[in-house]
């Protein structure tokens, strides 16, 4: 064992301790402590449990995930099915745009929404002035509008895994079958199907747990009901009332544990049917099937669809960028640059704000992410297995929890809560599996034979490293740092808990403008600055990473 | 002189042992193979050799300096040259500076490296190639880039690993030549390892055969063709007839064993420590040692008659697939032979290349 | 019954043509072999009979029907491929059986098939298993396996060799063939390895650039290759070839290769003649080159010095790699041969072997009686 390897392991692990296993074991703590004293004890989630109103909550959270699942499976399979093995003209650019909700914040979405579909929305009140009805109806403010506002941000999830699974299926297996005697719909079910199903979890167990962690979304629309919303709520707001608290806290930590439950159940299964290890040398994009007339047109109609809800999101939030008094009327009729000119020159803190934590942040990802994924994929160090099972659980891990444990944690002992880096240091944290998977991700594409190759020739492990795995890797890892950068830009659930004055950022500006009732505008236009933004940061990967596909995925095409 | 010494090496993967306590020397200037199939422990041990695997026991003394007992020493420090099977040629850089790599690290003048470098393209035949990127390049020239890379440094050691198996058969019959020459030039201490028998017998100078994680056979090619230890050699190496039988009688230097149908064969080659009569054996004949008759020639001892079942084109000589009293036995011939399937013929068995093999 | 014929097929990748003008009859139970170097088309030719590519231009017909239009599933074909494509999610039976279950043959034939086949290949223990339990060896018997419980009219093999150990080549090799033997079925397999070619086939397709370059039994294609081509790419070690000129003397024809002078033998003199004075490529077997010593006395008229460079000792044959005036010949001599590297041999030509090309493209084999 060198003892480089063992350092590098040792100042990773402490890393570790202080920020993501002691402030969520403060969280656990936490939970059990009985209100107003001193002493633990499993009263809380006695309360809880037996508390109707917290069931119903847990119910309704449960039957989201169900419904959110259904629907974008549903809608997803096919598409995933033409993006993957159609060939069409256009279909990258029809990709990107499919797929950009993935990069898109919910918060936004839902905004737009509303402005949409809200009971004073454009089509309410475009219906109302052609008479077809007299009173507006409901479209979003309920379960339906959650189902379905959730649904498109998360379809990407679903489509990306599935149609990675059909891409990655060794083309002779569908060809054998064929052979055999199966065809169509009897091969797609028997052979292709089944292929598909590790690739299909990990996208599912995404959106099945989604509404545990996403709480904003539901407030929105007017929404509580749902375990993480009334975490928030009670916690933020109802923090001197000991019972809420608890109960807050309480539903904190159960979402977290169905989280990482369900996540790690999932992650068992995928790695007992990993097929891809069997059929080596498969093409870089699959099988490919010539389309005729009928299915073509078929696919963009389908795609077009899609495509066009995609689409609302920002032309509603631009639309209302650029206006004011957007408000029982369909169309927006006063236009100014105002918006931009408060954002801009009366509060270009937020904009600074968020540059600079996500710049830090970032700074503090690769330093801290290169290598743990050098350690990970490359040495025999003890325990890097379960440093990364640590780090990769922090992907299940809903915002929330880590919000609430930083304010529980950080605020006495290590009052670390009190500077500003406290909010660099909680995105970080929060996307740290991200930077790790894709640097981990590149390093598994990177034939080790290259890099012994070079120590053959006399290079070191550092040297190797910098002549070698880092050219090599780069493409990969740059790919990671803008996608790193982006959710940590748009980056909302731990931050609300954190932030206080003078350190807030472009969502909690969002957040705040909507919250405080303020003119929509400001809000719009916010987002509609995220967007592009995050458009932006998109093209600079698409360019390297070689198609928005891979970036948004994070596995950047070019096998070594 | 034993250049490179294996003592007691051991290396296990989890539960599955790779290496099993192994001894080997190999001589300075010689090529020397480990072969054997797949999962046999061979490439584990030149990974040992190169430092790329760090064994449970033992060591690997390269020119006399022990290289894990007394400290690890990495395989950037062990001067030697490695080719990879899928041969490792770094994409992001050009021919050139892929084989100048090493030489950069020395920082060597940059005429002198220029120098070595051109002499060694012009000896793989790349002369002219240095500006391209791997990509452009076919699996063969790519293989030659790698062989290229290792020999620059003038390396003590060169390490090959499986070199040819990822090219097309013609290639590698060319590849293999080409490299042992080479190396031959270069006066290079080589361990080679392949699966491919063939290419171990024309690249070696000793081979080392290996079976799940054992040496069971070190010698000369020729050596390990004509008197293999065990029968897992004979059949490994080449192409060998076995016949069961038990052993009839012990004289000094020949034995009788008594096949399962009565006939008796007369055994030059044994193991006079530990064969015992009515021991269970296997009469081990290659195809090219049986001669055929027409007629039976005397009365010597090992001729048989037997009945052509099937005739073959096999390589550059012509197979009969004889039947002998119920045992199949395979001759290689000369190519103008005209014997039909269903002819009768007599074979006779040189007693000085029949082996008995427990 | 199964016949295949393939009548002016020719097949683009887009402006690449990846296979020519292909005309190709594989009769019923025989055993063709398309072999070639790769990027050749045969695997492309191969697919097209599957249905898994459909020709640009040109018909394909198995049996008597045209399969054009047909899919894989209706061509009554089964495959076997290179990296065996077994269907990891099922086991090795349920693997064999996928085939049968989709047609709906009753339980009970379907396990008697299974369990029929799986005695044949050896593989009944493993019946149970997932394919990422077995060894390579073992998949590809299970993926032959699974062609056989269909009985198909044809078989097709792509390259189902190439990720075997070489011992475990050889073995299945000889597999094949006698599994051939038993099912008398018509088989057809891709390769690019000469010696599988030689050893398995009834019947070989040799291929170059998309386009048919010879089609016959192996031992013609060996004996008598049409050009330089097929004349290099068939046979191990590789045919020598030299540059000469065609000389006439006292009435015998002479093979003039610079520093060495060779006889034609007489019967071949009519057939040569014509080339008189002209240039062209003389090709010699390495088996045909003998060391004078165990040379048949009627051969040493055409012996020639030369130096050993290389001695290639591969346990029942040995390759000499040797110089003689400008030109390096290799010899396949016997192995009682004892010489060393560097070291003085005589050796001597069987002209009776011996073949001629034309010097230019496309090369073509002079032929001669004899």
């Amino acid at each position: 064992m060198s003892r480089g390897n063992l350092l590098i392991s040792a100042i990773l692990w402490s890393v570790v301790a202080l920020f993501v296993i002691y402030p969520l074991s403060f969280l656990m703590i936490e939970s059990f402590k009985i209100a107003g004293t001193d002493r633990y004890g499993l009263q809380n989630y006695i309360d809880f449990f037996k508390d109707p109103y917290y069931l119903k909550t847990f119910g309704n959270t449960l039957l989201l995930g169900v419904l959110v699942l259904a629907t974008t499976t549903l809608v997803g399979l096919p598409l995933a099915y033409i993006l993957a093995r159609y060939r069409l003209k256009g279909k990258v650019l029809f990709t990107a745009l499919i797929l950009l909700p993935i990069v898109l914040p919910a918060y936004a979405g839902a905004f737009a929404l509303i402005v949409l579909f809200g009971k004073m929305g454009t089509i309410n009140l475009l219906l109302m002035d052609w008479g077809l009805i007299s009173k507006p109806i409901n479209f979003v403010f309920g379960l339906h509008g959650l189902v379905f506002i959730q649904a498109l941000h998360l379809l990407p999830f679903i489509v990306l895994s599935i149609s990675a699974g059909f891409t990655n299926i060794d083309p002779s297996l569908e060809e054998a079958a064929e052979v055999e005697g199966a065809s169509g719909w009897k091969r797609f079910l028997t052979v292709t199907l089944p292929l598909t199903s590790p690739n299909y979890l990990a996208g599912a167990v995404i959106v099945f747990l989604w509404p545990f962690t996403d709480w904003l979304t539901p407030l929105i629309f007017g929404q509580q009901d749902y375990l993480p919303s009334i975490a928030y709520i009670n916690i933020a707001y109802h923090f001197t009332d000991m019972h809420r608290k608890y109960m807050g806290i309480v539903s904190v930590v159960i979402s977290s544990l169905i989280c990482v439950g369900i996540f790690l159940a999932s992650k068992t299964w995928v790695e007992k049917k990993k097929y891809t290890a069997l059929s080596k040398g498969t093409t870089l994009e699959g099988r490919i099937i010539e389309t005729g007339l009928f299915t073509k047109v078929w696919a963009y109609a389908y795609m077009l669809f899609i495509a066009v809800f995609v689409l609302l999101i920002p032309i509603v939030l631009g639309l209302s960028a650029f206006s004011r008094r957007w408000v029982l009327q369909p169309f927006p009729s006063y236009w100014t640059l105002d918006n931009f000119r408060l954002i801009f020159l009366e509060t270009p803190i937020l904009l600074k704000n968020s540059f600079v934590f996500s710049a830090v942040a970032l700074l503090f990802g690769v330093t801290f992410g290169l290598p743990a994924a050098y350690l990970i994929t490359r040495t025999k160090v003890p325990g890097k297995d379960t440093l990364d099972f640590v780090i990769t659980l922090m992907l299940a891990f809903p915002g929330i929890a880590v919000g609430v444990s930083y304010l529980l944690a950080f605020w006495e002992g290590i009052p670390l809560a009190t500077h500003w880096i406290i909010m660099p240091l909680s995105l970080f944290i929060r996307r740290l599996p991200y930077f790790l998977r894709m640097a981990h991700a590149s390093y598994l594409q990177l034939d080790v034979s290259l890099e012994e190759a070079s120590e053959v020739s006399g290079a070191g492990k550092f040297k190797t490293f910098i002549n070698i795995s880092l050219p090599l890797l780069l493409k990969g890892v740059f790919v990671g740092l803008v996608m790193f950068f982006i959710m940590a830009f748009q980056e909302i659930s731990t931050a609300i808990f954190l932030y206080r004055g003078g350190w807030e950022t472009l969502p909690i500006g969002i957040y705040l403008n909507w919250h405080r009732g303020m003119e929509f505008g400001i809000a719009g236009a916010m987002a509609f600055l995220m967007i592009v933004i995050i458009f932006v940061l998109l093209l600079i990967v698409a360019r390297i990473g070689g198609g928005i596909l891979g970036a948004a995925w994070g596995s950047s095409g070019g096998k070594y | 002189m034993a250049f490179i010494k294996i003592e007691n090496l051991f290396k296990k993967f989890g539960t599955m042992v790779a290496v099993n306590h192994i001894d080997l020397e190999v001589i300075q200037g010689e090529i020397l193979t480990l072969l054997g199939p797949s999962g046999c422990g061979k490439t584990t041990t030149l990974r040992c050799i190169a430092g790329l695997e760090r064994p449970d026991e033992g060591d690997v003394l390269i020119d006399g300096k022990p290289m894990f007992s007394k400290g690890f020493v990495p395989p950037s420090q062990r001067e030697i040259g490695m080719v990879f099977q899928n041969y490792a040629v770094w994409p992001h850089l050009r021919v050139f500076d892929n084989v100048a790599y090493g030489l950069k690290l020395q920082r060597l003048p940059k005429e002198e490296i220029k120098r070595r470098v051109n002499e060694v393209l012009e000896s793989v035949g790349l002369s002219g190639l240095g500006k391209r990127y791997p990509g452009q390049l076919s699996g063969g020239q790519q293989q030659r880039v790698a062989l290229a890379r290792a020999l620059v440094r003038n390396p003590k050691v060169l390490l090959l690993d499986e070199p040819l198996s990822n090219l097309d058969a013609k290639l590698r019959e060319r590849m293999r030549f080409e490299i042992k020459s080479l190396v031959r030039r270069m006066n290079m201490t080589s361990v080679y390892v392949t699966h491919d028998q063939a290419e171990a017998m024309v690249i070696s100078d000793r081979i080392a055969v290996m079976e799940s994680g054992n040496i069971v056979q070190v010698g000369a090619p020729e050596e390990i063709y004509k008197k293999p230890a065990n029968r897992f050699v004979a059949d490994f190496i080449g192409t060998t007839n076995f016949i069961p039988g038990e052993i009839a009688e012990i004289r000094e230097n020949q034995i009788y064993v008594t096949t399962e149908f009565g006939q008796k064969i007369l055994c030059k080659v044994f193991d006079s420590a530990t064969a015992v009569p009515d021991q269970k054996v296997h009469v081990s004949i290659r195809p090219e040692d049986i001669e055929v008759y027409a007629e039976p020639s005397g009365s010597r001892d090992n001729v048989f008659k037997g009945t052509i079942m099937h005739r073959a084109y096999l390589g550059n000589f012509l197979n009969f697939f004889v039947n002998v009293d119920h045992t199949m036995i395979r001759v290689q011939v000369p190519y103008h032979l005209r014997q039909k399937e269903g002819e009768e013929l007599y074979l006779y068995l040189n007693p000085e290349k029949c082996i008995a093999l427990p | 019954m199964a016949r295949v014929v393939m009548e002016n097929v020719s097949k683009f990748f887009g402006t690449v043509q990846a296979v020519k003008d292909f005309n190709l009859t594989v009769e019923d139970k025989e055993f063709a072999i398309l072999v070639g170097p790769s990027g050749c088309g045969k695997s492309t030719a191969l697919r097209m009979i599957a249905g898994l590519e459909e020709p640009t231009t040109g018909t394909i017909s198995i049996g008597d029907r045209l399969v054009n239009d047909l899919p894989p599933k209706d061509r009554d074909i089964a495959m076997v491929f290179q990296e065996y494509a077994l269907y990891p999610h099922m086991s090795v039976y349920k693997n064999m059986a996928f085939g049968l279950k989709l047609r709906k043959f009753p339980k009970q034939e379907i396990d008697q098939r299974v369990r029929e086949a799986a005695e044949i290949l050896g593989i009944q223990d493993f019946l149970d298993r997932k394919p990422k339990q077995l060894s390579g060896g073992q998949r590809q018997r299970v993926a032959v396996g699974r062609a056989i419980v269909r009985k198909p009219a044809v078989f097709l093999f792509d390259e189902p060799l190439s990720n075997l150990d070489a011992k475990l080549r050889v073995q299945m090799r000889a597999e094949l063939s006698k599994l051939h033997d038993r099912l008398q079925t018509t088989m057809i397999y891709v390769t690019h390895d000469q010696v599988e070619a030689m050893t398995m086939g009834t019947k070989i397709v040799v291929m170059k650039d998309g386009v048919i370059q010879q089609v016959g039994p192996p031992l013609e294609v060996y004996n008598y290759p049409v050009n330089l081509f097929v004349a290099g790419f068939i046979g191990s070690p590789v045919m020598n070839f030299v540059p000469c000129r065609i000389l006439s003397q006292e009435g015998r024809l002479l093979i003039d290769a610079g520093s060495f002078q060779l006889l034609i033998p007489e019967k071949r003199i009519p057939s040569y003649h014509p080339l008189v004075h002209s240039e062209a490529i003389f090709g010699i077997r390495p088996k045909d080159i003998y060391d004078r010593a165990f040379a048949p006395e009627h051969l040493k008229e055409n012996s020639v010095r030369s130096v050993i460079d290389v001695i290639e000792p591969l346990g029942s044959e040995i390759h000499l790699n040797v110089t003689a005036g400008q030109h390096n010949l290799v010899a396949v001599v016997d192995v009682q041969t004892t010489y060393r590297v560097h070291q003085e041999i005589e050796i001597v030509f069987d002209l009776d072997r011996m073949h001629l090309f034309e010097k230019d493209p496309p090369n073509l084999r002079i032929k001669a009686e004899g």
